[in-house]
């Protein structure tokens, strides 16, 4: 996303994670706000353009340069909000003009699109500026350094490029630009402020029900996350109880004979399924009942052994829970 | 006096029976107390069989109802011993193990309780309705034997790789013992060719015995009776034996 002069920061770093669009959009609306609304996430960006409470222009930059505007723009904003727990909000106030052009620059009409400089004729595109009095801005960048002039009525409001924070009297910054190989430009305009005044994205745009739905579909995605998650570990730990209630099996059949396994099935059974493995109180009574059994088949001294060899197999497993 | 007198008259063998039997009823009695709960039963069952042969030496023999009293105990014996191996059986194919020691203890103390006072509330029984109680007795033993021969054929397969298989085997050859012991006097009783008949008919009746003719059967079959019943004993404190040797 390209730089945008900063004017007079109102909010700068506030944490998106703890906002609300609606909240926001609402509190700069009836703040009658003038400027833009900076969104800056890890990846993605959006501007929201504001001219006396109005929302003009909303522009939305993903990680692959693709932008989108207007309501779709708002609400993939709104889906970045909900969905990630980082981003920060910067705040700036701008002058009426200043914001005429900003919105330009996003939203305007395309006058030239990355014409050469070389190729044109660059006092005449000036003249025609001039001579009829546009609004808007001018654009001169390379493949490392960019620069803007905006425009009112023909008349230059002002310059700004790369590195800097603010607008600038001084042309010499964009000149130096204008003048580097491979230098382009693109012209954008747009109605006057004035004119501007009747567009206002918010009279047409429900943005409570979007950040609504987008707060419901990013729930409904947690929850299934969650209950794939819960899924998940069910049935590792399924397959960990399985393993375990074999390891104890063949403890069990190599001091009591196949007899064993169907003690171990009846205890297991007993005490509620092989998740009586995991947890310590069944898994006493699980092994109380299979000590009971298993002397009425093996010598106190293998059965001893058996149960030492038991309790050191489901320790060891219990961790691993 | 009476009991050394009593000792006195008996023969090297009936002596050495009891003796042997004395011997299992004691181990039995033992094992019983220091393992499982299913063990209770079988334990308790060959202890009650030292009770019901023990008559020989009781002073008080010449009680009829006395000596009804050991026949039903040993009745009892075998009731309480197929009913244990019973549990044992169902142990093993069900694995579950019910009730308690002490409840096994007072219920078999009930019942010769209540075969005491069958006994008592009754006239005194003649020795032709005790020759009649030891016949059932017979008869109930070799029913029993046979239903505890297979009933540890069907353990032994169910446990066969355990400790204790070998116990079993064991515990088969005690009941073969005791079917042959049980059976050759039942064979005698049935063919009126025991001593107790021929007691019986001596002083009491006019009916005249066809021993006589069969001497030769019934002198062996009274040998077997003899000596299956010591070897039965011994081989019941040498099971007990074993079987401690088997689980300690």
């Amino acid at each position: 996303m390209f730089l945008l002069p900063k004017g007079s920061p109102l909010f700068e770093n506030l944490a998106v994670a703890k906002l609300k669009l609606p909240d926001i959009l609402s509190k700069l609306s009836n703040g009658s706000f003038t400027g833009y609304a900076n969104f800056v996430f890890q990846v993605d960006t959006a501007i929201l353009v504001f001219e006396s409470g109005k929302l003009l222009s909303v522009l939305f930059e993903d990680k692959n340069g693709m932008r989108e505007s207007g309501f779709q723009a708002l609400s993939a904003l709104a889906e970045l909000m909900v969905g990630t727990g980082s981003g920060a909000l910067n705040v700036y106030k701008l002058s009426k003009d200043l914001t005429m052009c900003i919105h330009a620059l996003m939203e305007g009409e395309t006058l030239c699109k990355a014409q050469d400089l070389k190729l044109i004729d660059i006092n005449a595109l000036l003249k025609k500026i001039k001579d009829d009095r546009m609004n808007g801005c001018l654009r001169i960048y390379t493949d490392e350094h960019s620069a803007m002039i905006f425009y009112k009525d023909g008349a230059p409001l002002g310059f700004f490029h790369d590195g800097a924070n603010d607008i600038e009297t001084s042309p010499v910054e964009s000149q130096k630009i204008a003048g580097l190989p491979g230098a382009k430009i693109d012209l954008f305009s747009t109605q006057s402020s004035d004119e501007l005044m009747g567009a206002n994205l918010l009279e047409f745009t429900n943005i409570q029900k979007i950040w609504d739905s987008c707060v419901a579909l990013h729930k409904a995605i947690i929850d299934k996350s969650n209950t794939e998650r819960v899924e998940r570990d069910r049935k590792i730990l399924a397959q960990q109880l399985a393993e375990l209630e074999e390891i104890v099996k063949s403890i069990v059949i190599e001091y009591v004979g196949s007899v064993g396994r169907g003690i171990v099935d009846k205890e297991i059974s007993n005490n509620g399924g092989n998740t009586c493995l995991g947890d310590a109180d069944r898994t006493k009574k699980f092994m109380a009942g299979v000590e009971r059994a298993a002397k009425l088949l093996v010598s106190g001294t293998n059965n001893k052994v058996m149960m030492e060899k038991l309790s050191s197999a489901l320790t060891v497993s219990a961790t691993g829970f | 006096m009476k009991f050394l007198e009593m000792v006195a008259q008996l023969n090297t063998f009936d002596l050495i029976q009891i003796i042997s039997w004395g011997l299992a009823g004691a181990i039995s009695f033992y094992f019983s107390i220091g393992n499982a709960r299913v063990w209770t039963s079988i334990s308790i069952g060959f202890f009650l069989i030292f009770v019901s042969q023990a008559y020989g030496i009781n002073p008080w023999s010449h009680y009829h109802k006395l000596t009804a009293f050991h026949y039903i105990v040993g009745t009892m014996a075998i009731m309480t011993i197929t009913h244990g191996f019973l549990e044992y059986y169902v142990f093993c194919r069900t694995f579950e193990i019910s009730g308690n020691k002490l409840i096994v203890y007072l219920i078999t103390i009930g019942f010769l309780a209540a075969s005491a006072v069958f006994l008592l509330i009754n006239p005194t029984p003649s020795p032709n309705t005790i020759r009649n109680i030891k016949m059932v007795e017979n008869a109930i033993w070799v029913f029993l034997s046979i239903i505890n021969i297979e009933l540890i054929r069907k353990i032994y397969s169910s446990i066969r790789d355990s400790d204790i298989s070998k116990g079993f085997i064991a515990f088969g050859i005690v009941f073969i013992c005791i079917f042959v012991w049980r059976g050759t006097d039942l064979y005698l009783q049935v063919f009126q060719w025991d001593q107790d008949w021929q007691d019986i008919i001596a002083l009491m009746t006019e009916e005249n015995s066809d021993l006589e003719d069969y001497k030769g059967r019934v002198q062996f079959s009274r040998e077997v009776v003899r000596y299956a019943g010591v070897v039965s004993g011994l081989s019941v404190g040498g099971v007990f034996t074993y079987l401690y040797t088997l689980l300690k």
